[in-house]
């Protein structure tokens, strides 16, 4: 009994010693630390460890503890958990079509005042698209980091092998499909017709197009045809996937696997868009500037970016990451002079040239550090040319769910051919609730 | 209180406070949880019934819970059977068994995220291993027998089937308990059966498997409780409960992607209610028909010993 007594004594003191040392390494960090919690890539966790390091050295005194998610959707989750438990990042990174659910429920501290107060920072120095995209209710809630949008990625090895012309600013879908078409080949280098491998005939070598059936994919197509995807953008209650202009272009998106351009879901599995580019087995790849890091490394071929194709006139959908600052952050001080080194030209330069994102500060994007000279893609400027046409999709807390409800629904049609009216209404019943639950950030 | 009961108190006493710290009050927690609106950002907010009448037009719950139900199923029967069929085939002592128990182990001893990322190679449905045994003899990207292989990411019920098989390979646990079980029994029993000339298929119906039922009865109650649980990890990690839409969405996931990706924690412990209900069905079910078949003397402490 005294032998039990003992152990369990030991164990009660062994537990308690490790909670307080446990307590006291978190409990008293220095004033100017700054928590800054991001996720990507390892070139680009690579990118933000250089960059806090950066800042520590032009800044004595100052440390930066980097948390790295593992993906975005691990972001979020750490954000809300960590808010909960009382010790929530000083500072993270998030994509704007998620940040809503954060600005609605008063989870960020503004940055309005802050920017027009700092000695360094201006907002006329970034593209107003971008900083729009963050701005809730006349505040300012974040800071742009990037400011991306898709582009058409091909192998213009390729293209010259087979005598295709390049991709030229304006051409019309199709156009692209034309092209997919031209380029979707055998193994023999003869044209043929992809399909599923109960039809298929010759197997293809490679396919003309990658493109992923989602409504981000489908939404700057829907806007070039004069047409929107909600009813209302500042506060919205539905898909408005019905209009003639939305109906041409859904029923243009959801032919691409009949007329035989682009892998089937099997291919798909095997090997995604991303690494069947990579391999030289895809001609054209939409896609946003995310991309640019992993084709560097291509040495098989060349490749570049085009324009995305339009219907009537030009238009881009904005992707774009920015700094939050949480309200619970009790280094605010800190955390912006942070912001203030990260999104100077020396910080900004330096996530630039990691190739993955398109500068949102002006006077980077359009310097060497992002365009680049000598390295692939050679026509990073389209990526600028873009910005006027960029639109950004409803800010509403509910947005990922409607994205993965809308995913699920037009992945099934692509690759499963549902009729067109079947689809729009199964769209419309998998949303209409989700953004009935939803508070526009607007 | 005696020496030996408070001796027995004090022993307990360190796994009772981790059962009451660590399951009961998050487990009250989240049952409290599941009658707010929470999102960990801002306050919580009574909503009463309201996540449960949610619950009921979700098409994702609708579809989990009948796709969970027939994991439970399937996957129960069959990873007993099977474990029960290699304990009895493994129990000798013979030349490598002590290999093949191990093997029949090892694959529960891999961390189920590599163990996820195993099988989506595995299932592959052109460079995979599984398809390109079974197109071994075929012709055209076809089986042996003029088929396709199986669509294992892509095709709902070759998608289910690939879950289903991905859970049978992991069943140590329950081979290690059978096996130790059927070590045990005595001896005597076997002897009056070979004295009385009972065949092999007699032996197991009137011998072994009425002797065994009492931790036969406790496994299929374990198997069912964790098996709304285990087809968590395969899914996020090999379908992601496609083919879309919801061909292999189970509970376990609607409640992460609810909690952890659009930050519903209320409505996601409705879900885990709704799981707790489930399962407390099922074993409730399972209970009731072993308890009557037990007094009919099909299996557990009235089973007879052949010669009785």
């Amino acid at each position: 009994m005294k032998r039990t007594v003992a152990l369990l004594s030991l164990l009660t003191m062994f537990t308690a010693t490790a909670v307080t040392a446990g307590c006291g390494a978190d409990a008293d960090p220095a004033a100017d630390t700054v928590s800054l919690l991001v996720a990507g890539t390892p070139d680009e966790l690579a990118a933000y460890r250089t960059l806090a390091a950066e800042y520590e050295k032009a800044s004595p005194g100052a440390t930066v503890a980097l948390i790295e998610a593992s993906s975005a959707k691990d972001l979020m989750t750490r954000v809300s958990t960590s808010i909960a438990g009382n010790a929530a990042p000083d500072l993270f990174l998030i994509n704007y079509r998620t940040f809503g659910q954060f600005a609605t429920k008063g989870a960020l501290a503004p940055m309005t005042a802050r920017l027009a107060a700092s000695g360094s920072l201006h907002d006329k120095d970034f593209y107003p698209q971008a900083m729009g995209a963050f701005r809730w209710r006349g505040e300012q809630m974040c800071l742009p980091q990037n400011i991306s949008s898709l582009a058409v990625y091909y192998n213009r090895s390729l293209f010259t092998k087979y005598q295709v012309p390049e991709p030229v600013a304006g051409w019309h879908w199709n156009d692209m499909v034309a092209v997919a078409q031209a380029l979707t080949r055998d193994a023999n280098g003869r044209t043929v017709r992809a399909g599923e491998p109960e039809t298929a005939g010759t197997p293809v070598a490679v396919h003309g197009l990658g493109i992923t059936p989602e409504l981000i994919r489908l939404a700057p197509l829907i806007w070039s045809n004069g047409g929107d995807i909600v009813d209302d953008p500042n506060a919205p209650t539905r898909l408005t996937l019905d209009t003639p202009q939305a109906r041409q272009v859904l029923q243009d998106f959801l032919e691409l696997p009949k007329i035989g351009v682009v892998p089937s879901d099997v291919e798909m599995e095997t090997q995604d868009h991303e690494a069947r580019f990579a391999a030289g087995k895809l001609a054209m790849f939409v896609s946003s500037r995310r991309v640019t890091t992993a084709f560097r490394a291509i040495t098989g071929f060349e490749w570049d970016v085009a324009p995305l194709p339009q219907y009537q006139s030009p238009a881009n959908i904005l992707h774009s990451d920015a700094y939050c600052m949480t309200k619970a952050s009790s280094h605010q001080d800190a955390a912006w002079r942070f912001l203030e080194y990260a999104l100077s030209d020396p910080g900004a330069a330096l996530m630039a040239r990691t190739g993955r994102t398109v500068p949102s500060r002006t006077s980077v994007a359009t310097s060497p550090a992002f365009l680049s000279p000598g390295t692939s893609p050679a026509r990073s400027q389209i990526f600028l040319d873009t910005i006027p046409t960029l639109r950004a999709v409803p800010t509403i807390s509910t947005w990922p769910e409607i994205e993965d409800a809308t995913g699920k629904v037009l992945e099934n049609a692509f690759f499963h051919g549902d009729p067109l009216d079947k689809v729009i209404a199964d769209l419309d019943t998998a949303t209409r609730a989700v953004f009935q639950r939803g508070t526009a950030a607007r | 209180m005696s020496r030996d009961r408070r001796q027995l108190l004090l022993m307990l006493t360190p796994y009772l406070v981790g059962l009451v710290v660590l399951v009961l009050l998050p487990a009250a927690a989240t049952m409290a949880m599941a009658f707010t609106e929470t999102d960990l950002i801002a306050g919580s907010r009574l909503v009463g019934w309201d996540n449960f009448v949610e619950l009921t037009g979700d098409p994702a719950v609708r579809a989990a819970v009948g796709n969970s139900l027939s994991y439970l199923a399937v996957s129960v029967p069959l990873r007993l059977v099977l474990a029960v069929g290699l304990a009895l085939l493994l129990h000798r002592r013979a030349r490598a068994v002590g290999t093949a128990r191990a093997a029949v182990l090892l694959p529960g001893a891999v961390p189920e995220l590599a163990y996820g990322l195993l099988w989506l190679w595995l299932l592959n449905p052109i460079q995979g291993p599984v398809n390109q045994l079974l197109m071994l003899g075929g012709q055209g990207g076809r089986t042996m027998f003029g088929s396709l292989p199986p669509q294992w990411l892509t095709d709902p019920e070759d998608a289910r089937a690939g879950i289903v098989l991905m859970s049978l390979f992991t069943i140590g646990e329950t081979f290690v308990i059978v096996l130790t079980a059927r070590l045990a029994l005595p001896p005597e029993a076997y002897e009056l059966a070979e004295l009385e000339g009972a065949h092999a298929g007699q032996v197991l119906r009137r011998v072994t498997l009425p002797l065994l039922a009492p931790v036969l009865t406790v496994l299929v109650v374990r198997d069912t409780l964790l098996s709304l649980q285990a087809s968590f990890v395969p899914t996020l990690v090999v379908t992601n409960g496609g083919p879309p839409p919801y061909a292999t969405t189970y509970l376990s996931l609607v409640l992460y992607q609810d909690a952890f990706e659009y930050l519903r924690y209320g409505y996601a412990a409705a879900v885990a209610a709704l799981m707790l209900a489930l399962t407390a069905v099922a074993v409730l079910i399972q209970w009731r028909l072993l308890r009557r078949w037990a007094s009919r003397g099909l299996v557990g402490g009235q089973a007879r010993l052949p010669g009785n």
